[in-house]
């Protein structure tokens, strides 16, 4: 009896935990498959198609002061819009018509991750 | 002279038939070396496409092939199926690996009836003719190139050889590889075709003008 209480409350304070985990790894997961291939799998902007003729630098977010100044609404917009709306290049494709808002949400976090930065207020 | 006339176009219509029949005849003969080549293992040819998240396009091992008919122009797959040289610079599904090449080859006795049978699957979603093709096409050549990032991910040809990205399929030589309206189509309704892919859709984003545009400058790669 007391195995199965320790193991329900073991459940409840892992709960929320594994749904965390769960959402990140969904960041992870789009991450991946949409934007590694221009940011690179680790976010440090050297992707594949980064090669002598890609015409800027892909943001690197692992550069924590760089995305600092970033608020997240100024990552969704540009995720959504694309390079232009924030006045950068259109190699930044506008994702908003491929990726939900969930989605979109999931990656900004994923890059707050990367970064290990919160940004500016916003 | 009603008679000849008739006779005329009696001899047309077998004569028509009798090609009909033989397409078919080439068509079924090559599915049966598709399917004993184990083609299978790695391309599905039954539509419609039914992935729904990333996992699902992951798990699929090659390019999806039921509406290889309306995508690929006839005469380009027969020869690249005898010598198959990779069209993506990485391998399928992957942002990392570069492509190692190494599809299997047909011969030539193999090559034609293989065609004819994936020249067969065709989707109802390309419309034959909606694509007009010039020599040039600026206005496609300025969106693939300045205003949408196509050229990120796709290679192209350019005078000093070729340019782009690698993440994409090169479209250097795609002139000669892919139905113009099968482009365009591909553009208008991604979902049709691939509903889970690296590229973004442009839907909303580009009018049907500008994706003709894009698809006669695609067509114009040599």
């Amino acid at each position: 009896m007391s195995r199965f209480f320790l193991m329900g409350l073991l459940m409840l304070i892992l709960g929320p935990t594994a749904t965390g985990v769960a959402q990140a790894a969904d960041g992870e997961k789009l991450f991946q498959f949409y934007c590694a291939q221009c940011h690179g799998t680790e976010g440090k902007g050297d992707g594949p198609n980064v090669t002598g003729d890609f015409p800027v630098d892909p943001r690197n977010f692992t550069e924590t002061a760089e995305m600092n100044k970033l608020s997240d609404a100024d990552i969704r917009n540009v995720i959504i819009d694309g390079g232009p709306i924030a006045d950068k290049s259109p190699m930044m494709p506008p994702w908003g018509k491929t990726l939900n808002d969930d989605e979109v949400e999931a990656l900004v976090q994923h890059l707050r991750q990367l970064c290990n930065c919160t940004g500016k207020a916003g | 002279m009603k008679t000849l006339a008739s006779t005329f176009l009696g001899l047309m219509l077998v004569a028509m038939a009798t090609v009909v029949a033989i397409a078919r005849a080439d068509a079924a003969a090559g599915k049966e070396v598709f399917q004993g080549s184990d083609c299978q293992s790695c391309h599905y040819t039954q539509g419609p496409a039914t992935e729904k998240s990333i996992d699902d396009q992951l798990a699929k091992k090659g390019p999806e092939l039921w509406y290889a008919g309306s995508k690929f122009q006839g005469p380009w797959l027969q020869a690249w199926l005898q010598d198959p040289q990779p069209i993506r610079p990485m391998k399928f599904n992957s942002v990392m690996e570069p492509n190692p090449g190494g599809h299997p080859a047909l011969s030539a006795d193999q090559a034609g009836p293989v065609t004819d049978y994936l020249m067969s699957l065709t989707s109802d979603a390309v419309k034959a003719g909606t694509v007009k093709v010039k020599k040039k096409n600026l206005k496609g050549r300025l969106i693939f190139i300045k205003k949408m990032p196509c050229s990120g991910c796709h290679q192209f040809p350019t005078k000093k050889k070729f340019s782009g990205g690698l993440s994409g399929p090169s479209l250097v030589g795609a002139g000669q590889r892919l139905n113009p309206d099968w482009v365009l189509a591909y553009l208008q309704q991604p979902k049709v075709f691939k509903p889970v892919k690296m590229m973004p859709v442009f839907v909303g984003l580009l009018s049907d003008k500008d994706m003709k545009n894009v698809a006669a400058h695609v067509a114009t790669f040599k």
